[in-house]
């Protein structure tokens, strides 16, 4: 489903210098598969989170999603495939400070200009499944910080995405709410979801629910 | 060189458009050269980056190439102050060679700008790219159109002798006239007339009937027709004097400065009539109808408000 070929991906940081983020990666992920992306920060994960999200793009290389060259995508048509395909979990949550959860959550459906009875039955689904529909109309910056990742994981299902994509999820975190992330990544991975978890958090390691865990270093696949 | 302050800014700005299109020429050649949609090499990625680049260049070139040649045409028209004999825009486009050619370049290079735009905006609306290449080849072309354009435009202000008597528009836009704009006026009016309102008629049917080819070929038509009668006929009741055709006057304050809308209206239907041939777009012929309504409209409201007025035809 997702298969990363040749990719690299280098940052230009002067003129004469560049960093590079990704070296040749070669990489398969089957559809429904739950995958822990394991390594140091700078390593590469976030990279390729990104790229897979076709938030940018490579240096070198194809990044197919169901056979589809992502990386070759315009703009718009990148937009399109994010807003059909994939849900991004930020580390820092990305959420809008001054809007309301039900406002955050339902973000990303206007571009889409559902009928509303349509957005809040998304809403209310999503919400619901991820124990937040009590604080619907509160300001998210007024929420904890495990309810603002509740929020951050409804986002990024009310599309119902076939891809979810968390980049180091628990980094802000206690064990405690760590470890109901892992109970919501379980609930998604039943739903048949592909997910992908950036992370260094050792919680992640040796879940029995968890198909592979792949470490990267340097941006290469170890 | 006419050292004047409009004249300077319009060469200064135009300077600064080619230096910019000389960027986009640049990473043009460069696609045009290596672009391969199959490879997912660095230098493709960085081609596809250089394209978006090259196209904002030349989406901002044209945006801005719009009132920089309405101020064109404005400074042409205060320059007849200056120029003896000149009365208006007329006889400074007349007063060197060059003038008459660099009008026709400049409209010409608007519309071909414009029709660039239009193939990359229905490139972008294209999962997949068809045409990348061909579209920066068309956009080769237009570069040279353009620097032969700056470069007459030079020449043009360059040759204007303030004393050298020229011209007035009355002059060349007269029957009697050794040019071969006089021809113009020995064409029968009800014939001319007769094909305008004709091919606006053509124009609605075109647009009923959903059939783009024949409705951009009308529009192209309607174009011809419309010019035409306009400096012959039309024109004569803007002025309400039935000797005067200068096709420039009624950009003038004394007519309201009419003029720009009356040719606004008939660039941009041309425009999107002549665009609906090549694209499958619905709302272009939409838009052109909708102008060349307008236009007709006005130009006849100018008859009928004379005639309702004194009585009589011209």
């Amino acid at each position: 489903m997702i298969e990363l070929k040749n990719l690299s991906k280098s940052y230009t940081i002067s003129k004469e210098q560049t960093s590079e983020a990704l070296r040749g990666i070669d990489l398969k992920i089957e559809e429904g598969e739950l995958v822990i992306l394991k390594g140091a920060s700078g390593s590469g994960k976030s990279t390729i989170l990104s790229l897979i999200a076709a938030l940018s793009k490579p240096t070198n290389g194809d990044v197919l999603v169901d056979g589809k060259n992502i990386a070759k995508l315009s703009d718009d048509f990148a937009a399109l495939y994010r807003g059909k395909n994939i849900g991004f979990v930020f580390q820092k949550y990305n959420l809008l400070a001054n809007l309301s959860v039900a406002q955050n959550i339902t973000l990303p459906l206007i571009p889409l200009n559902p009928p509303l009875s349509e957005l809040e039955e998304k809403l209310e689904r999503v919400m619901q499944m991820f124990h937040i529909g009590h604080k619907k109309d509160v300001i998210v910056s007024k929420l904890s910080g495990g309810e603002q990742q509740r929020v951050a994981i409804a986002r990024a299902c009310i599309n119902d995405p076939k891809i979810i994509l968390a980049d180091e999820p628990t980094a802000n975190l206690d064990k405690t709410l760590s470890l109901h992330f892992i109970e919501i990544l379980k609930e998604l991975k039943a739903l048949n979801k592909t997910i992908i978890v950036a992370t260094h958090d050792p919680l992640f390691f040796g879940l029995d629910f968890v198909d592979r865990e792949i470490e990267i270093a340097d941006g290469e696949l170890i | 060189m006419l050292l004047h302050p409009e004249v300077l800014a319009i060469l200064l700005v135009n300077t600064l458009f080619f230096l910019f299109a000389l960027i986009a020429f640049v990473l043009s050649v460069r696609i045009v050269l290596f672009y391969n949609a199959d490879e997912s090499t660095p230098l493709q990625y960085k081609l596809q980056k250089e394209g978006y680049l090259a196209s904002t260049i030349i989406k901002f070139i044209f945006i801005l190439k719009i009132p920089l040649f309405l101020f064109f045409v404005f400074t042409l028209d205060s320059l007849s102050n200056l120029i003896t004999g000149a009365m208006c825009a007329a006889g400074v486009v007349d007063a060197t060679v060059y003038g008459n050619y660099l009008f026709v370049l400049k409209i010409l290079n608007l519309y071909l700008f414009a029709f660039w735009l239009m193939l990359h905006y229905r490139e972008s609306k294209r999962e997949v790219p068809r045409y990348t290449k061909e579209k920066y080849i068309f956009f080769l072309l237009l570069f040279i159109l353009f620097m032969i354009e700056v470069v007459v435009e030079f020449l043009m202000f360059d040759a204007i002798e303030l004393d050298k008597m020229v011209d007035c528009c009355g002059t060349l836009y007269s029957s009697a006239s050794a040019s071969y704009i006089s021809t113009l006026f020995h064409i029968n009016t009800p014939l001319l007339l007769g094909v305008f309102y004709a091919n606006g008629a053509l124009l609605l049917l075109f647009y009923r009937l959903k059939n783009r080819y024949f409705f951009a070929l009308a529009s192209a038509l309607f174009f011809v027709s419309a010019l035409l009668s306009l400096i012959a006929f039309f024109g004569t009741y803007i002025y309400e004097l039935p000797t005067h055709h200068c096709p420039f006057c009624f950009l003038q304050k004394e007519y309201y400065y009419v003029g720009y809308l009356l040719y606004a209206l008939l660039f941009t239907s041309t425009f999107y009539g002549v665009a609906s041939g090549f694209t499958d777009e619905k709302r272009g012929m939409k838009y052109s109808l909708f102008y060349a309504l307008i236009y007709m409209f006005i130009v006849s409201a100018y008859v009928l408000g004379y005639y309702f007025k004194t009585g009589v035809w011209l």
